[in-house]
């Protein structure tokens, strides 16, 4: 269109932002071609492999393969849980992190820096062993909690930096029409930070399905548990980790694609 | 409509305002010039709490600002204001963005909104830009729909932080003539801005600022023809 001449500055800047917060799981992005061809060679790999496994040598890896996948949807359901717990405790975390009132800040900082110094497995310990005195939750309550809170705090940074991306005008052009800044959070700030926080957020999600591993730890019975209660009648010990780690390499690689493609849909509206 | 007494402002030791004295009223248009770092722009921003201010007093549509007994909201409402990078809001349409506020906190219905706003983007003349994106429009664009979003409050002062500064020459002419029409409908405009022909059109009074100080005041005319200060005469001859 010939009529953009110049865009004030601060949106210019602002469609540079990119936020980096979060352990960097692999999602491919158009620019890296290399990393674009990895992924295509461990995504399609891993499925020939599979695939061959279970045509080729049906004893044990189909009988592997019928066993495990009551586990992934286990796997499904405390990862996305999770993700939503997270998500809240993040939201609230995030504009704790950036409030004046010092008790709140002091709190929300608080919660994050103790959260990120413990273990995942550690917390998943404390919740479902160290608390059960107090209050004995079923194994997948306690899972989904003690994720939740440790990505709470990773989320947290998310939306503290997301937040923190809006220019400032966009508050101040908020505010002067009247609105409160709670107000001016959700109507302007906020709708615009999601946007910037995604590609992060998508990183948090593959991650956390990975770490949703440990949670077989407490006796869900998550893809690796199936695996292991396999293995553990049949010893095939060999053939059924190979199948676990193939089936979370598929998941985590497929879900990785779908995230940056979603990020390439929003970032071209 | 404003009445400034004794306002100081500091930034760190930098004394942004030195004892202001400022009185803005009904239907008047002030236009404030200086060099950068006079604190003209501070002074605007104070007006409607943008900035806190350190000492003195601001009374706004008969409220002290500063007290903190006053719903700072309440006065927004009735104080517009335009800034010098638009901050239009880009995850709304334009429409939205002029509704958004009337809606939220004005709460009037979403047909009365539009209709205001649909009257207003007539004005400003972008009316077939409604629907779209403001990051699609130009900069004089988008600073007209920074105008009407701020009318649709239908406020009581406008206030103008240099908004012709960051636009391209071309477009400077569309938003001024925007300006202008407004103050001759009689609203109260305090006006930051360099753009001294627009100051000749329109400004009961031009105020010159330097070093947080008032300088010196009087018509426009005044100001193109003798200066007092000295400061002032440097600062008429190299934006003239």
């Amino acid at each position: 269109m010939a009529e953009i001449t110049k865009q004030p500055k601060d949106t210019k800047a602002k469609k540079k932002v990119k936020i980096d917060v979060g352990d960097g799981a692999a999602i491919p992005s158009r620019d890296d071609v290399g990393l674009f061809t990895a992924w295509r060679v461990a995504f399609f790999g891993a499925i020939t492999i599979i695939a061959y496994l279970a045509i080729f040598k049906p004893d044990p890896y189909l009988d592997i393969m019928k066993f495990v996948p009551d586990g992934i949807l286990v796997t499904f359901e405390v990862t996305v849980m999770s993700i939503l717990l997270s998500l809240v405790i993040g939201l609230f975390t995030g504009l704790g992190r950036i409030a004046k009132n010092p008790l709140i800040n002091g709190i929300a900082s608080l919660y994050v820096e103790v959260i990120r110094g413990i273990p995942l497995l550690v917390q998943l310990f404390y919740i479902y062993f160290a608390l059960g005195r107090i209050i004995q939750m079923p194994p997948m309550p306690s899972a989904i909690l003690a994720m939740g809170i440790c990505y709470g705090a990773y989320m947290g940074e998310i939306f503290r930096a997301g937040i923190q991306s809006i220019p400032k005008g966009q508050t101040e052009a908020a505010r002067s029409l009247g609105m409160s800044t709670s107000q001016s959070m959700y109507h302007v700030i906020l709708p615009q930070a999601f946007k910037t926080i995604l590609p992060p957020v998508g990183n948090e999600f593959v991650a956390l399905l990975k770490d949703s591993s440990l949670v077989s730890i407490l006796a869900v019975a998550d893809l690796l548990r199936r695996g292991r209660e396999f293995a553990a009648e049949s010893f095939n010990y060999f053939e059924t980790y190979t199948v676990v780690a193939l089936v979370y390499l598929v998941i985590t690689l497929f879900l990785s694609k779908l995230i940056s493609i979603m990020e390439e849909k929003i970032g071209a509206e | 409509m404003v009445e400034m007494k004794g306002v100081a402002k500091y930034f760190g030791t930098l004394k942004a305002l030195d004892d202001v004295d400022l009185d803005v009223y009904d239907g008047e248009k002030v236009v404030i010039i200086g060099p950068s770092g006079s604190g003209k722009s501070t002074l605007l921003r104070s007006v409607n709490k943008l900035e806190e201010i350190n000492a003195g007093s601001i009374i706004v549509d008969g409220f002290e600002i500063n007290d903190p007994k006053t719903d700072i909201n309440k006065v927004r409402e009735e104080v517009g204001m335009v800034f010098q990078q638009f901050n239009v809001f880009p995850h709304k349409t334009v429409m939205q963005n002029l509704t958004l506020a009337q809606i939220v906190v004005r709460k009037r219905s979403r047909q009365e909104s539009e209709a205001i706003a649909t009257e207003l983007l007539k004005k400003v003349g972008i009316l077939e830009k409604a629907n779209e994106y403001p990051t699609k429009l130009s900069g004089g664009q988008q600073q007209r729909v920074a105008i009407a979003r701020a009318l649709a409050m239908q406020p009581k002062l406008m206030l103008f932080d240099e908004p012709t500064s960051a636009l391209d020459p071309e477009m400077i002419g569309e938003v001024l003539e925007v300006m202008v029409r407004l103050a001759k409908e009689g609203m109260t405009m305090i006006v930051v801005t360099h753009e001294m022909g627009f100051a000749r059109e329109v400004a009961d009074r031009v105020i010159f600022m330097d070093e947080g100080r008032i300088l010196e005041e009087g018509s426009p005319e005044h100001f193109f023809k003798n200066p007092t200060h000295e400061r002032t005469q440097q600062f008429m001859r190299q934006i003239l």
